[in-house]
């Protein structure tokens, strides 16, 4: 990615932050704890921020973690966000594997073409969720899903953007 | 294909090999948990409750700012209207007065008859009073998490209610937290009855936070505007005359209903054991 080229400021001697390597696993851990959240909501219309944030930094660079890390983080976010154990893991790790499976046959990307995936995945994750929640013995209309989908889709431009952000702080650029 | 590669090194290319077996390794170890965690949920309480411990706490310590923020700003919104609002309450008393000497004689013909029949009170016991301190925020599913647990004698199945009504069952326990199935959860099915009239009818969530309620027997839609819906004592789990809902629109065979305890709401929530003891083993 060649975002950081269009930084203008740069100054001298500042290198990653110590803990850099470490800093996207942790925002994603970050994400999911937003489960905890005073928040008592009825409508349930909240994005699932530990995926938006997944995607997020795996869409603005490659190697944010070792790609196995997807799997325990996957984990973190079943346990804080009361899904159902492995939900998460299997898909987060599917989600690795498929965006470097598209990392190979994309030429070129830019925010539009990023959008697009983004919202890909994110239905595939809601649908997903809803079809395990019917599977449990909750089955709702796909319809009652829809809002909070398009919510999270249009919530994607500003985490990415915040990701970038954090990206660049971590970094020292 | 060949773009792909990560240069000549031989290092690099058994990397990028391994990172996928590894991320196929993490979907297949992913599925296998979920496979149990669906069929058999009780596999994975102990470790599900450890998390709920990490949560609750924090999410009560947020909900004290929280609610102190909130306060205020009613607070101040209350002295806006003093005069109107003055006025309206006093109605509101003027009617509520009628209305309790009207229970008063109800509840002394109620004693008087029970003790005709010889009818044992049930005694409500409460295992432990809790707040709502967060809730799942994703879609399909509506969880609360309850700051009290297993310390407490929480267990999972018992019936969770507050003053206004029913608020669901703990189907997860902390040390010091718990996770309630709220009533407007689509898996939440409770047998209830109507107020007026005490037809029976099955109360189930919609997951958006409101209720289904159908009539048991299939025929003419029994409910009107603003009917109380409350839990008929069926099944032992739910103790009975508890408040479930308002009828708040008709459908075709049923009703939508709101739930008249508020999880977003209220301020505390009584945890009780279940009415029949032996229904709390058949919960999952």
């Amino acid at each position: 990615m060649v975002r950081a080229a269009l930084a203008t400021k740069r100054r001298m001697g500042r290198g990653p932050l110590p803990f850099a390597a470490f800093a996207p696993m942790m925002s994603v851990i970050v994400a999911s704890l937003l489960a905890a959240l005073p928040v008592v909501t009825t409508s349930g219309w909240f994005p699932d921020f530990g995926f938006l944030v997944l995607i997020s930094w795996r869409l603005l660079r490659s190697d944010p973690w070792p790609a196995w890390w997807a799997a325990p983080m996957g984990l973190v976010n079943d346990l804080f966000t009361g899904l159902p154990i492995g939900f998460s893991v299997a898909l987060w790790s599917a989600t690795m594997l498929a965006l470097d499976l598209v990392d190979r046959r994309t030429m070129w990307r830019d925010y539009w073409i990023e959008w697009v995936l983004a919202a890909v995945l994110l239905t595939i994750d809601e649908w997903l969720q809803w079809r395990i929640a019917a599977i449990s013995g909750a089955r709702v209309p796909f319809l009652a899903v829809v809002p909070p989908l398009v919510i999270s889709i249009f919530v994607f431009p500003l985490s990415a953007w915040l990701v970038s952000r954090l990206d660049r702080w971590r970094l020292g650029r | 294909m060949a773009t792909a590669r990560p240069g000549w090194s031989r290092r690099a290319q058994y990397g990028l090999f391994f990172s996928f077996l590894a991320l196929i390794a993490g979907i297949l170890i992913g599925l296998i948990l979920l496979a149990i965690s669906t069929l058999a949920p009780a596999r994975f309480a102990t470790i599900r409750g450890a998390a709920l411990d990490i949560t609750g706490p924090v999410a009560s310590a947020f909900h004290e700012v929280t609610a102190t923020v909130e306060g205020v700003f009613t607070g101040a919104g209350d002295y806006w209207d003093a005069a109107g609002q003055n006025g309206k309450l006093k109605r509101e008393r003027d009617e509520m007065r009628r209305e309790i000497i009207e229970a008063r004689a109800v509840l002394q013909e109620n004693r008087q008859l029970k003790a005709v029949l010889q009818l044992r009170e049930h005694e409500v016991k409460t295992v432990a009073v809790g707040r709502l301190v967060g809730s799942s925020l994703g879609s399909t599913r509506r969880f609360a998490i309850l700051s009290t647990g297993a310390n407490d004698g929480v267990r999972i199945g018992m019936p969770v209610r507050s003053p206004d009504g029913l608020v669901g069952r703990v189907i997860d326990t902390g040390a010091f937290a718990s996770r309630v199935l709220l009533a407007s959860d689509r898996a939440n099915i409770i047998p209830a009855r109507l107020l007026r009239g005490g037809i029976p009818v099955i109360s189930q969530g919609r997951g958006d936070g409101t209720i289904d309620v159908r009539p048991l027997e299939v025929g003419r839609n029994p409910f009107k505007r603003g009917d109380i819906i409350i839990t008929s004592g069926t099944g032992g789990l739910y103790p009975p005359l508890i408040p479930i809902a308002r009828v708040i629109r008709l459908d075709d065979d049923g009703a939508v209903a709101l739930p008249l305890a508020d999880p977003s709401n209220i301020s505390f929530a009584v945890v009780e054991p279940p009415y029949e003891p032996a229904a709390q083993a058949e919960t999952p």
